[in-house]
This record gives structure tokens, sequence and C-alpha cells, in this order.
């Protein structure tokens, strides 16, 4: 089994930061965060533009080279809804930590994104949802058999595409939430690969409380066999959560340092 | 071997029609994975789907039998390329080789060299299993035929290394009842060979020029439906025979190609030629990296006692210790009256004390006791190792047998030695150091003190 | 069909580590492929041989070793020879003679022997320290320091004194540091990574991760060495991409095979030609399991050991 890949959520422009960084090209903010979540065990990082509907293209390469010049090619999740852009970042990245991943694509507006990493070699992270959540597990499965097909026909390795079961707010919706974790643990039996927001359970919750529902998700998660999440690195409870499951599920070798590797 | 979902899902026939009773072709998948479901719950399957998937659950690798009797011997069924992933289950044989190209008096010298090596070692026997009788180019039948009799009158299976298929299905006649291995189809011959072996009822052995081309032949014998096979890997070189050996078995394993799923022959004896330190080391590779029969120039207790250490280690299942028989065993010539050591019956504790109290020189009685093949603490800290046990196997076991009554029990159980001095009477209990290289100087010490 | 071959392509490769100086430098690791492996790719550096010698000079030694150092009356003579031997590629200088329990040679005095063998052979030299913690502690960091720009391998820091022996040849002194543990592959790992945090780079830390003579317990080593190599290159475990040094002669020359004279076990043979057997046999699947770097004594063991890693390489 290979280590839980934890995506680094935290260049994102609903950051008002980095969201002036983007639209100035101030590369300082960007690369601070940057390095702390890599500093604290990211190994993908996300960019996410916005829409960037008119400069996409020119901004992602921008981002691309920026975090990839100084962070020895560090691997990059392109978030866009603006594909163009993807593909002009993809042609700018360096593969050699990892493929870039391609976030999102979905079984309806968005499924020609599964095209798109098809078409340049790269991960897709698919959303198990339609128009809408779905609303139950025959549902969000159909959805990923529509996207692994997709995915397929265009001779993608089933692996390549990161199937996100959509991890939902559990104040509203608790009695979901045990749902989510069975469609995780579907998407594992298959042999497939799953990621997503798992920090979207605890939205809502007081500050001090969010830490500690997210450990407690990914250890559940983790035991139904997610194999990464798009969350913020610099949470310590939940990373060290995180290094402890990745032993127990023996994917790591234990040393008596383990939290500080 | 189970299949994941995945690989289920790429048969189905992905309508989503729900004949199934699922509501996706995904689910089934999913659901036949885990065993839920049966695949012919779905009447959209291809017999092409079916053929693949009841051929992709068979064991990647067959079990092969050899041998006859006593000497019948099981090559390959493994399921993983390294021991800690589960345990590997058949282990290596060795075969000597003879040639019709040797003169009859160094063949019948070799031919009563095999059965020198004959030892115990930790309830296993260790001897040469096989011999190899190979025919040299231009050999007749009738010589070739002597030598087969000659080394079937070892007793040992043989491996038949002859490529002339009527000298092959001579020599057959005179050892088949031995289920001998008939190492001789190629590309030129399988067919004729496959028939010869299958007549007989042995095991056929295959080789060929180069892999693609051992794959092909396989595939037509296999076609042919002869699936008594195994595989000889040996190349022109020690480099490409490494590379065909590690390949065939890593695909039969990893990448799940059955074409390849057979025990393999390595032909030591033709990569070292006479260098015999060099057919030490490759004795030593060749264990260690997927050879299941292991054809050796020769056989003497320098080659064998590292070679059938190895080969016991690394068959043992690491589920299950290795255990040594309970008992009293004499060290640098030790009598009745000579001092005595008690330890576990766990293989290594064995190993290290005793080899350290070799080194020691001193006269011992080392008694192993009976703790369940655990080591020193674990044993103890299951109870297996205790007072009561190390008394009681004492009061039955050596009280009749030495005179001694002066005991060494391991250091990390001194807490012990009240106990045992209550439920011994007579006994005197002196407490070793905790770690095993510290007994040479521990014994040094006593002898120092006159306390021996 | 043709035979569809799948070579095992890692995105990771162990470490390259240089011992020694000038020409006869030699590099160990490399790799990003399992041991021996050439048809999956690149083997990096072959594996390397070492003759070990001691600062006892010969204990008990078979007629074919006491030939081979006829007439060497110090350790630098002895060294002189070994390198010449057929096969080594660098010199191993022990000093169990350092040990408290044994010769307790005086820090001074294995100093003096350390300075006199470095001067005399150009090979790489790796110093084993006396076997004892307390000892090594004050031991190895003088002899990192006594030979400092010859860039040895210091074998070996343990748990016990890691910071002590680390910090002297892998900072003070830059030399390399040989990283010890018994067969324990956690604790393998927990080395390297507190020797790193010590600040010693990675690029200078070779692990003696622990071994056995064929036979004895041989399948614990096995497993952590085939653990250690998966875990470096599949899982890309970067504190566990330090190549290996194994010490084979000093386990394989102590157990009794090596050891029982032709008179105390008569249908055993030779007791020389036992002691090599097991020297070679033990070397090579200890250089299956993985080691980059296997110590010996014996010149027959020497050259077939590396004969057979050029055969294979």
């Amino acid at each position: 089994m290979s280590k839980f890949i934890v995506i680094g959520e935290r260049i994102s422009v609903t950051a008002p930061s980095i969201n002036r960084a983007f639209a100035e090209k101030d590369p300082e903010p960007i690369l601070a965060r940057a390095k702390q979540q890599l500093e604290a065990g990211a190994y993908y990082l996300d960019v996410n533009i916005g829409p960037a509907e008119s400069n996409g293209e020119e901004l992602m390469q921008w981002a691309v080279k920026l975090l990839q010049g100084e962070f020895d090619n560090v691997p990059l999740a392109l978030d866009t809804a603006n594909m163009k852009a993807i593909e002009a970042g993809i042609a700018v990245y360096n593969r050699a930590k990892g493929k870039p991943i391609v976030n999102s694509a979905d079984a309806s507006g968005r499924i020609e994104y599964v095209d798109l990493a098809a078409a340049n070699d790269a991960i897709v992270i698919a959303l198990c949802n339609g128009d809408g959540i779905a609303k139950d597990n025959d549902e969000r499965m159909a959805y990923c058999q529509t996207l692994l097909e997709r995915g397929m026909e265009h001779g993608m390795e089933p692996t390549d595409l990161w199937f996100d079961p959509l991890f939902l707010v559990t104040k509203g919706m608790q009695d979901k939430q045990m749902d989510i974790l069975e469609c995780i643990k579907m998407i594992s039996d298959m042999g497939l690969n799953s990621t997503g927001g798992l920090s979207n359970n605890s939205n809502g919750m007081p500050k001090h409380i969010r830490p500690i529902m997210d450990s407690a998700m990914v250890a559940m998660a983790m035991m139904q066999g997610l194999t990464s999440a798009i969350v913020n690195p610099n949470d310590l409870r939940l990373m060290e959560t995180i290094k402890s499951c990745d032993v127990i599920k023996n994917n790591t070798l234990y040393a008596d340092s383990y939290l500080e590797l | 071997m189970a299949l994941n979902g995945i690989q289920i899902f790429k048969l189905t026939p992905k309508k989503n029609c729900k004949e199934c009773g699922c509501p996706t072709c995904m689910a089934f998948s999913m659901k036949v994975a885990q065993g839920a479901l049966e695949l012919s719950k779905c009447p959209y399957m291809s017999q092409e789907a079916l053929d693949s998937l009841s051929e992709a659950t068979a064991p990647p690798m067959k079990s092969i039998k050899v041998g006859a009797g006593d000497n019948e011997y099981t090559l390959g069924g493994e399921t993983v390329l390294y021991r800690h992933e589960k345990t590997f289950v058949s282990k290596t044989r060795y075969a000597v080789s003879v040639c019709t190209d040797m003169a009859d008096d160094a063949a019948e010298a070799k031919l009563a060299e095999v059965s020198k090596v004959d030892y115990e070692r930790i309830g296993e026997q260790m001897k040469v299993e096989m011999v190899y009788v190979n025919c040299g180019s231009g050999a007749s039948a009738d010589k070739y035929v002597e030598l087969v009799k000659k080394a079937a009158a070892t007793g040992r299976t043989l491996v038949l290394g002859v490529k002339d298929v009527e000298i092959a299905k001579a020599a057959l006649e005179v050892c088949k009842d031995g289920k001998p291995v008939l190492n001789g189809a190629d590309a030129s011959n399988y067919a004729e060979m496959s028939k010869v072996a299958t007549d007989a009822g042995v095991v056929l052995g295959v080789s060929g020029a180069n892999l693609d081309e051992l794959y092909d032949t396989v595939a037509a014998l296999e076609k042919s439906g002869n699936k008594n096979l195994v595989l000889d890997t040996t190349g022109a070189t020690i480099k490409e025979t490494f590379a065909n050996t590690v390949e065939v078995r890593r695909a039969a394993l990893k990448n799940e190609d059955r074409t390849f799923g057979y025990p393999s022959i390595v032909n030591v004896s033709r990569l070292a030629r006479d260098d015999r330190h060099m057919a030490q080391a490759l004795a030593s590779v060749f264990t260690m990296k997927y050879g299941s029969i292991v054809v050796l120039p020769g056989m003497d207790y320098a080659d064998a006692l590292p070679l059938y250490g190895l080969r016991q280690n690394l068959f043992t299942d690491p589920q299950k210790p290795m255990k040594v028989a309970p008992g009293v065993y004499p060290l640098n010539g030790a009598d009745e009256n000579s001092i005595i050591v008690t330890t576990v019956d766990f293989a290594l504790t064995y190993f290290v004390v005793s080899g350290e109290l070799e080194r020691s020189g001193v006269p011992i009685n080392l008694v192993i006791n009976d703790a369940g093949g655990l080591s020193v603490l674990t044993s103890w800290a299951a109870g297996k190792f205790s007072s009561g046990s190390i008394a009681k196997f004492f009061k039955e076991e050596v009280e009749g047998k030495l005179k001694c009554r002066k005991m060494i029990i391991p250091g990390k159980v001194a807490v012990l030695k009240g106990d045992l001095e209550s439920k011994l009477p007579g006994w005197e209990i002196i407490v070793a150091p905790r770690e095993a290289v510290e007994l040479v100087k521990f014994f040094k010490d006593m002898q120092a003190n006159g306390e021996l | 069909m043709p035979f569809n071959r799948k070579p095992q392509k890692f995105n990771a490769s162990i470490r390259e580590v240089e011992i020694g100086v000038g020409e006869k430098a030699i590099k160990i690791g490399g790799e990003n492929v399992f041991p021996f492996y050439t048809f999956d790719g690149d083997l990096g550096n072959t594996p390397k041989v070492g003759v070990e010698i001691s600062d006892l000079g010969l204990d008990n030694p078979v007629p074919g070793i006491s030939a081979y150092y006829e007439g060497c009356t110090t350790a630098a003579e002895m060294a002189k020879k070994a390198a010449e031997m057929e096969g080594a590629d660098f010199l191993a200088l022990s000093l169990e003679g350092g040990d408290p329990n044994g010769a307790n040679k005086s820090v001074d005095e294995l100093i003096a022997v350390v300075k006199e063998v470095a001067e005399a052979v150009d090979l790489p030299l790796v110093v084993e320290g006396s076997k004892n913690v307390e000892k090594d502690s004050e031991l190895l960091p003088k002899v990192a320091e006594a030979l400092q720009g010859k860039n040895v391998l210091i074998l070996s820091a343990k748990e016990e004194n890691y910071k002590a022996i680390g910090a002297a040849a892998g900072l003070a002194y830059n030399q390399k540091v040989g990283a010890e543990s018994a067969v324990d592959i956690n604790l393998a790992k927990q080395l390297n990574v507190v020797t790193t945090q010590l600040g010693v780079k990675p690029e200078s830390i070779v692990m003696n991760v622990g071994t056995a003579t064929a036979g004895y317990g041989y399948e614990y080593v096995v497993s952590t060495m085939d653990r250690i190599k998966a875990a470096a290159l599949s899982q890309s475990d970067a504190t566990l991409q330090m190549p290996i040094i194994t010490p084979v002669s000093a386990e394989t020359w102590g157990v009794k095979e090596s050891i029982s004279e032709e008179a105390d076990a008569p249908e055993w043979g030779s007791r020389e030609e036992r002691a090599i057997a097991m020297e070679i046999e033990t070397a090579a699947a200890d250089l299956m399991a993985g080691s980059n770097a296997v110590i010996l004594r014996h010149p027959q063991s020497v050259a077939t050991i590396a004969k057979m890693i050029k055969e294979l390489a």
C-alpha cells in the first residue's frame, strides 16, 4: 500500500491574501503558503486560481512555473473552471515528482475534464456527482461508473481517476455521514483511488472543534480505504492522525520519530 | 487469487440493465469482488469473459510433484515474491550433476558422493534430493541409459537432461517409475518430447534460447494439454540466468501471467563450470531468488552446511518460529558432571546461546526446555518458561541423566532464581548475564574464580 | 503472443555514498532497482567488496589466510597485503582489541594503529570499532579526527552512542557514518532519522542493518533487507534510502561450522573449506537481499564474491 496523499488546499482565491496575490502576480504570499504546507507534510499542492475567465491560461502558467521552480517540481493539482487554463498549466508542468491533477470533473456538466486529463496523461479528481448532490450510494456509484467508463474509453488507467464521494457537512447532514464512508469503501473495494475535501464535514463548527472532527473523519475514512484528501496540512492534529493511520495501515514503516517526518 | 472490482467491471457489459438485481454494473462488480454475488447472476457475461475470469482466479503458480514414494517433492505453488509477504512453501531442491562426457570412474565417484551428505538440522533431514543426468552431445542411447541406471541406483529422484527424443524414451524405460523430470523440450522438439513425457507419466522440463522462445513453447505445450511442466531458466551467462529466473517468477506472481506459472530448474553446474566456489555463491543466489531445482557440480559438507542452513531459514514460515527439540545437548565434550545451562527452544536463541557456549570452550550441558518455540522473555511472559515448567522438566528429563546440580539460567529471567531453588531442592541456581555475547567472559570469570 | 516484460520502475533510488579519496575512492548505492535487477533499470554502482583485518592480527587463522599474510608483523603490513587482494575494493580495519572485555587496548594505542594503516594504503578505509558501546563512544570520534581528509566510513553509530559518533564523524570531521541496528527495521529507520536530525547529511550515512550467518536466524536478515529496499524504492521512503554495508566475516567466522577443527568433526572435512563456503554463501545471500557492500576475510571469498558481482552486474 502506498502512503496517504495529502493535497494542500491553502493556495486558493477563497483566501483574500491569495486572491490579491494572483491578481497582482505577487509571488510572496503564494510561496509563503506553499512552503508552510510542504513543511507540514503536503505532497501535492492545489492551485485554485478561481474562474479566471480572461487571463486564466497565462495566470496558471505563471503559478505552475513559480511553484515548481521554487520547490523542486512540487506536484500540483490545477483547480479552475477554465479548462484552457488547466491545459496551459500542464503544458509547462514538470512531471518529475508526479503527474498533474486536474481538479475536477463530475458526471454531468464537467465530464469533459476527464477527456482533458486523458489527453494530457494527467490524474483527474472525479466527483461522484451529477446535477446536484447524489441522493444515495446507488446514485453515487452510477456516477462513478459513468466517469470510469469515460476515462477508460479515452485510454486512462482506472487508478488515474481519483473519485471524490463528496464529503457533506455534518451540521445539517449528520445522517448522511455513514453513507459517504460506505461509498469510500465501495470505491476502495473496486481497487480505485479516492480523495475529497474532507474538512467540509466540519464546516460551520467552532474553530477549536474542527481539527478534532476532521481527525476523526480522516481516521474513519482511511479505515474505509480513502487514499488521498484535499485538506489544510497546517492542521497539526489532522496531520498527526494521518501519519498515525499510515503507520497502522502499514503504508509507512514505523520509527519513533515518525511524526517528525 | 481474488479479482478486484475493477477487473470484474472490465468484463461486464456495462449496460446497467439491473437484471442481476444491482442498480449498476459497477455495483454488481463490487458485490462479486466482495463474494456477495456470483458472477453467473449477470446474464450478459460472455463465455470469453467467464473463461478469463476462471483463469484469473486459478493459483498464479502451479504445484508440480516430482519423484515417487519417500522421494516425492512438491515444487512451486508459491504465492509471494518475498517471504515477509506471507511465506514460501516449496523449498529449493538440490541436484548433483553427472554427464555422459565424464569418465566412467569420475561419474561413479560423483554418484557415490551423493549419499555422503546426510544429516539432521532442527528436525529436517538434509541431503541431496536429486541427480541430474546429462546426455552429452553425441552420446549413444546405450551409454546414457547405463548412466541413468547408475544414477537411479542412488535412490534419488532423477532429472534427465536429454534433448534427443529416442534416447529420452529409452532412458525413461528404465527409470520412469521413480517419476523423474524429463528436462528435454525446446522449440524444436516440444511436441514429440511432450508425448514421451506424457506417455511415461512424468514432468516435462522446457527450455528456450531466450524468454520469448520459452514463453511461446510453454504456451504451445499448454495448448496441447500438457500443464505438467518445469521451466529450465538457465541461460548462456550467469547474468542472463538470473534475469530469466527472476522474470519468470515475477511474471507469474506479480503480473499474473500464468504461462510462466511453473517451477524452475537452474543449472548452476553449467554456469560455474569448474569453479567450485562460484558454484557455492550461485547456489546461494538461486536459493534466494527463485530456483525450484538447483543443479550443482557436487555436494560435500563444506557446500552443504551453509546452503541447507540458508534454505531452512528462508523457507521458515514467518508465522511459525523454528523450534529445536527439548532435551540435553552436551557441548565441548561435556559429561554428566559438567555444569548445566538452560534456556528455551526458540531456534534462534538456541543457536546464539550454543554458539557462545561453544566459543567458551568450557564443557557444558545445554538443557533446552519446551517453551513453545518462543524467546526467553516472550515465553516467560506467556507462562511457558516458568519456575514450575523448568522444575518439572528437570525432574523428569534431567535429574536422572546428569549428576551436576548447578544450573545457569538466562539473565532475563533472574526473577526465577528464588522459586527454582525452592522447587528444586539440592540445586544451585546461578544467573547468567542478560545478553548471550557476554557468556564467554562470564565463563572465563567463573573459570578464573574456580567456580566450575 | 510474445512474453510481455513488465520492468519495475521506481520514482526513487538508493542514495549514492562515496568513501575514500583519490583514484581508488568508491561509490556505493545509486540504484533504482532491486538488487541485481539489471533487466529493470540502472544498478547504479555495483556492490563493493572489502577485506577485513584486525588490530589484533590473525586470530586462529586457517592455513590460506596465514599463508597470505606470511611475514607481516604489523597492522600496516597486513593492510598493504590486504589491499593487493584480488577483488578488494576497500579495506576494513577492525579495532576489536579495544574491547574492555578483551585485550582492552587504550584509545591512544588504537589511534596509532589506525594512522599507521591509513598511511600504508590508498584503498578506501572502513574502520570498525570495538563493539563496546562506551568504548566506541570515545574511540570512534578520535578515529574520525585522526583520519580527517580521508573520507572514511566509521562503523558504527548505534542507538546508544549515535550522538557522539554521528556528530564527530558526520559533522565535525566530515567522514561517513555507519548507522548500526540489529535486524530491527524500525530502529534502522529511526537511527537514520535522528542522525540526519543531528545535521548529518543523508548522503553521508551508510546503514549496517545487522546480519547473521546462513542458518542462524538468517530469515530475519532477509526480511529486514527486503523490506528496507521495498520501502526505499516502492514507498519512496527517503529515510531508508541509504546504502547498506554488511560485515559478513565477523559473523561467519564465529560459528561452529567455521571453527571446528577437522579432528573434532572428521566427516565435515577441511575447516578452511567450510569457513570459506560459510563466508561466500552468506555474502552472496546478503548481496541478493540488498547489501551494497560486504566485508570478508578469506582471499578466496573476496575473489569469488567480486567475480560473482561482476558476472551479475
